[in-house]
């Protein structure tokens, strides 16, 4: 097997040297080795009412249910509505916000037997991010918090905090390095899950949940 | 595969199907893609940076791999490095007999398609299903997938419906709602079954070795998080160096293909699961895939090492739009696929390729990483010429022609006999079968035929005219 790693690598090194790779002009490189995103400099701090606006209009956008309610009490009604009469796949109840848990009791978890998860009618999780500028949910998969919850189900509810949201995915990805770093899998959901394959029309639910809602709490 | 590109051309000119199908997609992706690109802040700047990072990346590649690699086994990941297809192949079956799988859930992955692994799968009696959507239909179908992001552009909805109504015994539909639906159900089941998941790689991120895989559907979520056993394939160009990086090749990315600001799922996979983790591969491989990428750094057309596989070229391409991915004949359609194919699978068998372009520039203009796709076919052009002796007939053809132009009798004598044997070939002001030595041009294309004469004496007539 180290014989292909060398041979592999001991190819690319000789090529460098006789093929014809444009050069990328100095300016259009990264000043600082390519930690700063684009427009950086003339972005000033965002105000968290901006933020929220923005990330509602984006989700929206996409399809996405969106709710902001007052209080914890009005997020829990929410939910109760949303969910009501239906099978529930969730977080582990630690894991959700504005004392949500006790809605799910008795849920199903991450921990459940896969065949009982895949007849959940719908999957109820928190965030570990917002993305204002793209309408996204981060997900990082962990103890208590499985990739399955959002992805099994045909509806997926998620809780957004105001202290959730960023601006742009390089926000999230650089204040939240440390959770990332100690998880096998993180991932973006933008919208429901969808599909164009068949002739450009849009066809939503093929295999993730194909009704997202989220709410966001005070 | 039957006779070279032209054979095929002709053969996709004549399908009708195929042309409704292609006018119904390719039209309307380039609109939205100008859209998307309309709604990224500073494009131009970020399409610049986006293909500085990545001539940067290929100037140092062995250095990144290397990096990579160490950030991979970090993460608790395999690495197997793979010289060729048949070498990747053996790699994937192996990891998948040592670990006792039969049945394997692909995302949709080129890499895979290019070293035809569900063939080495089926050999060693272990079952593949494709779970993109498109890729499903194809694998259905018997047939091969014909764009690079749009698998199945070439078939009708009503050619899917059949297909299905057959493959699947459900009842014959061409609502697409209905046609999802049933997909999701049948490859519902394959997720839970499976005990590996295949998927390529979008991208690679030397800074922490995480694999990023975007899909819209979520097929590769379910292949990342439910089977047991998770392997990805992916070529040694795939990389970008950091997060910042890859930032800005998703926004690039999803406008380019479909004129989304993100695709609907963006997964960063960082090694198998962690302890205390309910989901995820008890073990992880990546196989890296060299298979004549490091010959093609070494060439002329090292520059499309940086393609991201958005599809833009294809759909901006007049030639593509006309003959459809399958004319191609490889698994690259489209203009990336005119210098793709040839690289990997070598000039000879595919010296047709490069000339099938106009050399109109459309698709350096739509190309996020900006790549001088015209300036490559042309290298490659030139290289097919060098190659191969030209026929003794042009050879003496040109010495002859040469000998005539250079005497001014003689050519307007002979321009006076061709002309007339043209015009009395043409109907209707063109000629579709030219006799002689310009049947060449007619293989192809029609000529128009001469005018009633020529523009010398024209041109004589005309300044006389002024001068009485
Ligand atoms: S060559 Fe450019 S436009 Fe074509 S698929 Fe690659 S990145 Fe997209």
């Amino acid at each position: 097997m180290s014989g292909a790693r060398d041979a592999i690598l001991g190819r690319v090194e000789r090529a460098v040297r006789t093929g014809r790779i444009p050069s990328a002009p100095p300016h259009d490189r990264d000043e600082d080795g390519g930690t700063r995103a684009d427009g950086d400099a003339r972005r000033g701090a965002p105000d968290s009412a901006r933020l929220q606006e923005r990330f509602v209009l984006e989700a929206r956008a996409l399809g996405v249910e969106t709710y902001v309610e007052p209080t914890a009490a009005a997020v829990c009604d929410r939910l109760r509505t949303l969910i009501a009469g239906l099978r529930v796949l969730a977080w582990n109840p630690d894991g959700l916000p504005y004392d949500c848990g006790s809605i799910v009791d008795g849920a199903l978890l991450g921990s459940s037997p896969r065949a009982d998860q895949a007849r959940a009618e719908v999957g109820i999780t928190a965030c570990h991010g917002a993305i204002a500028e793209t309408g996204s949910l981060a997900l990082v998969a962990g103890p208590g918090c499985s990739p399955t919850v959002s992805l099994l189900p045909p509806f997926h509810v998620a809780l957004v905090r105001p202290e959730d949201l960023h601006e742009r995915f390089i926000d999230f990805v650089t204040a939240r390095a440390d959770a990332l770093a100690q998880s096998s899998n993180c991932t973006f959901v933008t919208g429901p899950s969808r599909t164009a394959d068949i002739e450009l029309s849009l066809t939503i639910g093929v295999h993730g949940p194909g009704r997202v809602a989220i709410v966001i709490g005070p | 595969m039957s006779g070279g590109f032209a054979q095929r051309a002709r053969e996709a000119l004549g399908n009708q199907q195929l042309h409704i199908a292609l006018d119904r997609t390719t039209a309307q992706l380039v609109v939205r893609r100008a859209a998307g690109l309309a709604s990224l802040e500073d494009a131009d700047r970020v399409r610049d940076r986006a293909r500085a990072s990545k001539m940067q990346l290929l100037h140092t590649l062995a250095d990144s791999l290397r990096a990579f690699e160490a950030r991979l086994v970090e993460n608790g990941a395999r690495v197997h490095w793979a010289e060729t297809a048949a070498d990747a192949n053996r790699i994937i079956v192996e990891i998948a007999t040592k670990a006792g799988v039969r049945r394997v859930a692909k995302s949709k992955s080129m890499a895979s398609e290019e070293t035809h692994v569900n063939g080495a799968f089926e050999r060693a009696g272990i079952g593949v299903v494709e779970t993109d959507l498109g890729e499903y239909i194809v694998q259905l179908a018997g047939d091969r997938p014909s764009h690079i992001i749009m698998p199945i552009v070439h078939m009708t909805r009503e050619q899917v419906g059949r297909v299905m109504a057959q493959r699947l015994a459900v009842p014959y539909s061409d609502d697409t709602q209905t046609l999802a639906r049933y997909a999701r159900a049948q490859l519902r089941e394959e997720f839970l079954q499976a005990d590996m998941g295949l998927t390529g790689a979008n991208f690679g991120v030397v800074e922490n070795g995480a694999i990023c895989l975007v899909t819209n559907e979520g097929n590769a979520r379910m292949v990342t998080t439910l089977p047991r056993v998770y392997v990805v394939l992916m070529g040694i160009e795939k990389l970008v160096p950091t997060m910042a990086d890859l930032d800005r090749f998703l926004k690039l990315l999803a406008r380019s293909a479909t004129g989304q600001k993100l695709t609907a799922y963006t997964t960063l996979v960082r090694g198998p699961r962690r302890s205390g983790d309910d989901s995820g591969p008890d073990q992880m491989h990546v196989v890296l895939l060299d298979n004549g990428r490091s010959k093609i750094l070494a060439g002329e057309t090292a520059e499309i090492l940086g393609c991201i596989r958005c599809g833009a070229c294809l759909n901006a391409c007049p030639v593509y739009r006309s003959v459809g991915g399958h004319a191609y004949g490889d698994v690259y359609p489209g203009p990336v696929g005119s210098i793709v194919t040839p690289g990997i699978r070598g000039l000879a068998p595919f010296a047709e390729l490069p000339s099938a372009s106009s050399l109109c520039g459309a698709c350096r203009e739509v190309c996020p990483v900006r790549l001088d796709i015209p300036r490559m076919l042309l290298a490659l052009r030139h290289e097919a010429v060098e190659h191969t002796r030209q026929p003794a007939a042009l050879r003496m053809g040109l010495k002859l022609f040469a000998r005539v132009a250079s005497r001014p009798r003689l050519y307007r004598a002979a321009t006076a006999v061709v002309r007339r044997v043209l015009r009395s070939r043409a109907r209707d002001g063109w000629i579709r079968r030219a006799p002689g030595m310009a049947s060449g041009w007619t293989r192809f294309r029609d000529l128009k035929a001469p005018a009633a004469e020529t523009f010398e004496t024209a041109w004589r007539r005309r300044a006389a005219g002024r001068t009485s």
